[in-house]
């Protein structure tokens, strides 16, 4: 029963859901418009999970005083006087949450993401060096393509910007399409296997 | 070590914690009334119906961080409540010198968010009259009914089943209501009162959230005041057809206006007209000021209007737009079509004013919008235009069809035939020999455009090509010769209904000096500009007394989709209120449709015997009339009464003989016949008839008839809610809820032959046939990526993307999860799942448990290996790549969804020396992957990987049948490429294209 009932639930509601796909009448339409207004009440539940188990991770860290244990101190730390500046202040415009929010939180995943610049660099190095017949071309193609975006291309020559235009939406458009045509084909043989009960690993367990 | 790492963990703690002492300790030792808001006025709003107030106050220096300033409202200075707020950009701060807050028309007064108690405003001292918002307790906000208009919106099901019956029993009021929660409202909103008075004042909110001191409260009272004047009257005399049409602007506020009036006037007559206009104004102002000042005396009117009334429209509420009208001239006379009855002043006008049509320079037109507290603003005196019925413009056939593919909401109005025009042109070399023009087209369902054919003419008529335009890509390139100044157009077409062989359309390109370019030109098909004329569509439904101008469209439009709101709700006015028992009162009556006259509506009420009562009270009122006929003696009383007696004997043979209410009488049951009632309303509501006017906007206009099919609809002949609705299917058209979207055909085709598919290749892989699965290196390394883990000793890390669970991909990486974890378990390695979605998190610890218990180790499942770190997208990189540094993870799974942080991971992981094997179906994280990673499955090979791990039958056949599938499409492409480059487009154009 712990697997069927779940496995029943999502069989039903899915061949209900691709029913509204095709039925634009108005109770199908209502419906699924009420079925997303529900479905918004269980984010705040699973918080409660997320916050649950990263409590006890790092609590367990603590109190075993693995290595590096102070990280877990902090980020609890941080956890309960965030929350708690949250539910004193509230969080809008001005509170010291959105200050938190603007000053702590914005500028270090700013600092996470500009590292990406210098990952680009590192993995365009990588994917550039010429070591065979198709790196030589992507490392052509990747030259033409950049100086096409760049005034000194069309500095150079009147045909980089028409062959950076071309090879974006020739080769390499044909190429995403490709990719995005096998996915919504995997997408749609996925989904049909967890309609028809064929794919249950999302119940736990392999069968 | 251990002290030092003690004393790095305090440190770190202290950091954190000093970060929110900062912006708690900000803004201490200010002087507070350096903060009060100066100069606060209330400024009545002009032409308005005595509803709206215009709030402005000198904004503070943007030296004090201001964030908001919050507006409070009260009917006393003593108890002022929250009533909206501006929010102020702190490092702009407020540009100019004063900001303006406006308090008009139907705003939001209460719902189920607002406060269940009275509260005072946050940081006020106890004697502040500050409070938020009006709370839900009707023992407060009850009482402040009476000081608003409240409109209270309900849903058809509340306002129906969730009423409780509510008879007052007070001297003075016996009336009985339809009582409801404040749950049972979607929203109450409100207006002021004319000549109410109300007290507002304003606070500013600095950056830090500090509440200041509110400036003291000033009262406003709003002040009804005459309509705007309307801008543009055009009136045309078409001679040949003997006949007066007249368009109009529309005015920007319409809430209270009552008619539409046109009034002629002789010329003569034009000086005593601007005497009494000027009257009028002064009158308003003399209104305006004796309500301020009792002690003034009023004006007396010294004129009377010298223009002659000659169309009367009634045009509220709620206001229903019109903008254009034709008034026939019969015998040198204009004669009303009826009696014009003035609601507000009973006064009746009959309209049979003379016009010699060989003086028509001798009178002038003037249009007026009549509101309903009696002002009248008239346009300015204009004579008529008078031309003659060639110069109107050419009206084409229409009709109206219920849309396809939708939920009823929309029906389509279609009229005639197709159009193209260029949009745009640039050149496409240095030279200026290529050119590339846009273009634009429109048709509608019954002329399907199969070809456009563009022929082009240089400036001297010679033809410079014929494009065939199978494919319509709203672009078209042509060589033309050099130093081009002009080019000539003309565009046909190939449509599903043949066209005339004339139906040609012309424009021209011209170069223009300026942008030194080649511009289109005007657009014209035969000698009308298409572009000079513009379309109105009028409509109206069973409810409304007069159409209403629905939309108005460009001339090159060739169809409309008229959206029909699917209304689910009543509006209903809200003045009485319980507070025992929580209850807030409205009208218990709706109305269905209007009667067969089109002037009285017909209503019921949710309780059966409320009807009951009004006949017995209509046929008591009848009898008291009729009895006093006989002791009146004045000429007056007798006909009063005699009106009274014909009032009270319409109302009653309209609810005793109405078929309607005698059908939802029938029932037995009383949600049976609340639901009747409500079917037929909606149908009434929903089913509208329309006519079309084709205009240049200046009076130069051609209208249509009411739209009437020559073949009806048929309607479902057991439907009784329509029984009763005369012309329905004929000359209303109701849209009908569609139950197969036919778009979507295809894509069920295709889905039916996808299940075909897996059905017989999961039969063939049970029957033992071999399926041939092509060998994939990501997954096949997948056990070598574990076996080294567990030769190293070190962990594993699975990350199983970071989108939620709604998304294929992710259940796709959990589905490797359970393959992988599963074999983790047997060879007894660590496996560590980080998570970002808090949904997905219980999903993989199940997944991760139950591979424990499988693989026959559930003493090694450890909860704490499936873990949430974060939702933020970074902060969740900057965990995972310090589990990856610290842990010394050897080997690396990313499966599932990745946007930016994708190269982060792997660059780090490529960093510490782990295997790592990637697998996502987002295009642009692919090139990442594969360039930082050993093994990579590109798109749908993420998808296959589970059915690959798990080599069963039923895994294996849908992996085929996939692979089945993808060869048809393979065929589609190549077939419809091959077609369209031999102009073949019937098979790319059976595909929808969204």
């Amino acid at each position: 029963m712990k697997r069927q009932i779940p496995l029943i639930i999502v069989i039903g509601l899915g061949f209900v859901f691709v029913a509204h796909t095709f039925i634009p009448a108005k109770i199908s339409v209502d419906f699924y418009e009420w079925w997303q207004t529900w479905s918004k009440a269980i984010s705040p539940f699973a918080v409660v999970l997320g916050v649950m188990s990263l409590f006890m991770v790092h609590s367990t860290k603590i109190t075993r005083k693995v290595s590096n244990w102070q990280y877990s101190a902090v980020t609890l730390g941080s956890l309960a006087i965030t929350s708690l500046i949250g539910f004193v202040w509230g969080t809008q415009e001005g509170t010291p949450f959105m200050w938190l929010f603007k000053n702590i939180q914005m500028p270090m995943g700013a600092t996470m993401f500009s590292l990406l610049a210098f990952h680009i660099a590192s993995a365009a190095y990588k994917a550039f060096r010429a070591r065979s017949l198709e790196a030589t071309v992507l490392l052509l193609a990747a030259c033409i393509v950049m100086l096409g975006q760049v005034p000194l291309g069309s500095q150079i020559s009147k045909w980089i910007p028409e062959t950076s235009q071309w090879i974006l939406n020739v080769p390499n458009l044909a190429a995403k399409r490709a990719i995005a045509l096998g996915v919504g084909l995997g997408m749609t043989a996925t989904s049909l296997k967890i309609l028809l009960g064929i794919e249950r690993t999302y119940l736990g367990g392999g069968d | 070590m251990k002290s030092s790492q003690f004393k790095t963990g305090l440190v770190l703690i202290l950091l954190v914690s000093s970060f929110i002492l900062i912006p708690v300790s900000a803004g201490a030792a200010l002087n507070q009334t350096d903060f009060i808001v100066d100069n606060l006025q209330v400024h009545d709003i002009p032409y308005d119906d005595g509803s709206g107030l215009m709030l402005s106050w000198k904004p503070l220096p943007k030296e004090r961080r201001i964030i908001e300033y919050r507006v409070y409202r009260g009917i006393t200075p003593d108890s002022l409540f929250y009533i909206g707020r501006i929010d102020v950009n702190v490092k702009t701060g407020v540009p100019g010198d004063e900001m303006y807050f406006y308090d008009i028309d139907f705003n939001y007064f209460m719902d189920t968010q607002a406060p269940a108690r009275l509260k005072r405003e946050k940081q006020q001292p106890k004697e502040s009259p500050l409070y938020q918002r009006y709370p839900r307790d009707a023992r407060i906000t009850g009482p402040q009914l009476k000081h608003y208009d409240i409109l209270g919106v309900i849903s058809e099901k509340d306002y129906y089943y969730k009423n409780q019956r509510f008879d007052k029993h007070a001297e003075d009021d016996t009336t009985t209501y339809a009582g409801l929660k404040v749950r049972n409202f979607s929203q109450m909103a409100k207006k002021l009162i004319t000549d109410h008075e109300y007290y507002y004042t304003v606070l500013a909110v600095s950056e830090s959230r500090k509440y200041y001191p509110h400036c003291e409260p000033v009262i406003g009272i709003p002040r009804e005041n005459a309509p705007e004047k309307t801008k543009n009257l055009f009136p045309v005399y078409v001679q040949d057809l003997n006949r007066l049409q007249f368009e109009w602007s529309l005015p920007t506020f319409a809430d209270d206006i009552y008619y539409h009036n046109i009034y002629i006037l002789n010329r003569q007559d034009i000086e005593t007209f601007n005497n009494y206009i000027r009257e009028l104004q002064e009158l308003e102002v003399n209104d305006i000021a004796r309500k301020a000042d009792s002690t003034l005396t009023a004006l007396t009117p010294q004129y009377s209007n010298p223009a002659q009334l000659i169309y009367r429209r009634y045009s509220g509420y709620p206001y229903t737009p019109s903008r254009t009208v034709s008034v026939d001239v019969t015998d040198n006379r204009i004669i009303g079509p009826k009696v014009y009855k003035n609601l507000f002043t009973g006064e009746e006008t009959t309209v049979d004013v003379p016009f010699q049509t060989d003086q028509f320079e001798d009178y002038y037109f003037v249009f007026s919008l009549y509101d309903a507290a009696r002002y009248e603003t008239f346009s300015d005196p204009v004579p008529a235009e008078v031309i003659t019925s060639d110069q109107l413009p050419e009206l084409p056939e229409f009709e109206i069809q219920d849309r396809k593919d939708d939920k009823g909401d929309y029906n389509i109005v279609r009229w005639g035939k197709p159009v193209v025009y260029l949009t745009n042109s640039s050149y496409l070399n240095e030279k200026k020999t290529r050119l590339l023009i846009n273009y634009e087209y429109n048709t509608n369902e019954n002329y399907k455009i199969r070809s456009i054919y563009f022929r082009v003419f240089d400036e001297n008529g010679n033809e410079i090509k014929l494009i065939n335009e199978f494919y319509q890509d709203l672009k078209i390139s042509v060589k033309i010769p050099e130093n081009t100044v002009l080019l000539n157009f003309e565009m046909t077409f190939k449509c599903s209904n043949p066209l005339p062989e004339d139906y040609v359309i012309r424009q021209q390109l011209y170069l223009d000096e300026i942008t030194n370019s080649l511009l289109p030109d005007k657009v014209y098909l035969g000698n009308e500009d298409l572009k000079a004329n513009e379309y109105y569509i009028y409509k109206r439904n069973y409810t409304d007394e007069e159409f209403r101008l629905s939309k108005k469209v460009a001339g090159t439009y060739r169809e409309l989709d008229d959206n029909i709101r699917y209304e689910n709700a009543h509006f209903k006015l809200v003045k009485e209120f319980d507070a025992d028992k929580q209850l807030y009162l409205v009208s218990p009556s709706f109305s269905v449709k209007m009667d067969s006259t089109g002037e009285n509506s017909i209503g019921s009420y949710l309780y059966r015997d409320l009807q009951e009562d009004r006949l017995k009270s209509y046929e008591k009122s009848l009898l008291e009339y009729k009895t006093s006929l006989d002791t009146l003696i004045t000429e007056e009383e007798i006909a009063q009464a005699e009106s009274a007696v014909e009032y009270y004997q319409n109302q009653i043979d309209q609810i005793s003989n109405n078929p309607i209410l005698q059908q939802a009488e029938s029932y037995g049951s009383d949600r049976a016949r609340i639901r009747y009632l409500d079917k037929v309303r909606h149908y009434a509501k929903n089913s509208f008839e329309y006519k079309i006017v084709k205009s240049n906007g200046k009076g130069y206009f051609s209208e249509s008839t009411i739209h009437v099919r020559e073949k009806p609809i048929a309607l479902t002949p057991d439907n009784v809610y329509v029984a009763h609705l005369n012309g329905l299917g004929k000359d209303h058209f109701f849209p009908r809820s569609n139950w197969f979207k036919m778009q979507m055909l295809p894509a069920l085709i295709a889905s039916l032959i996808f299940g075909i598919l897996v059905y017989v290749m999961i039969k063939k892989a049970k029957q033992g046939h071999d399926l041939y699965i092509r060998p994939i290196a990501g997954i096949q390394e997948i056990d070598n990526a574990i076996g080294r883990a567990t030769e190293m000793g070190k962990p594993i890390l699975f990350v199983p993307g970071l989108s939620s669970i709604g998304d294929v991909a992710t259940l796709a990486g959990l589905a490797i999860l359970s393959r992988v974890a599963k074999k983790a378990a047997e060879y007894d390695t660590r496996i560590l799942v980080p998570v970002r979605d808090y949904i997905v998190l219980p999903i993989a610890q199940e997944i991760v448990k139950e591979a424990h218990y499988e693989a026959g180790r559930p003493d090694s499942y450890d909860r704490n290996s499936v873990f949430f770190i974060t939702d933020a997208q970074f902060a969740f990189v900057a965990g995972v790549n310090g589990i990856m540094i610290r842990e010394k993870t050897a080997t690396n799974f990313y499966m599932g969804m990745f946007w930016a942080e994708a190269l982060l991971m792997t660059e780090t992981g490529s960093s510490t020396g782990a295997i790592q094997i990637s697998g996502t179906d987002a295009v642009t994280q692919i090139p990442f992957f594969i360039t930082t990673c050993d093994y990579t499955l590109i798109g749908e090979e993420l998808y296959a990987a589970s059915a690959y791990l798990a080599r069963e039958p039923l895994q294996l056949g849908s992996l085929k049948a996939v692979d089945y599938f993808k060869l048809l499409i393979l065929i589609f492409v190549i077939s419809g490429t091959l077609l369209s480059t031999v102009h073949l487009t019937f098979l790319i154009n059976s595909f929808p294209e969204k």
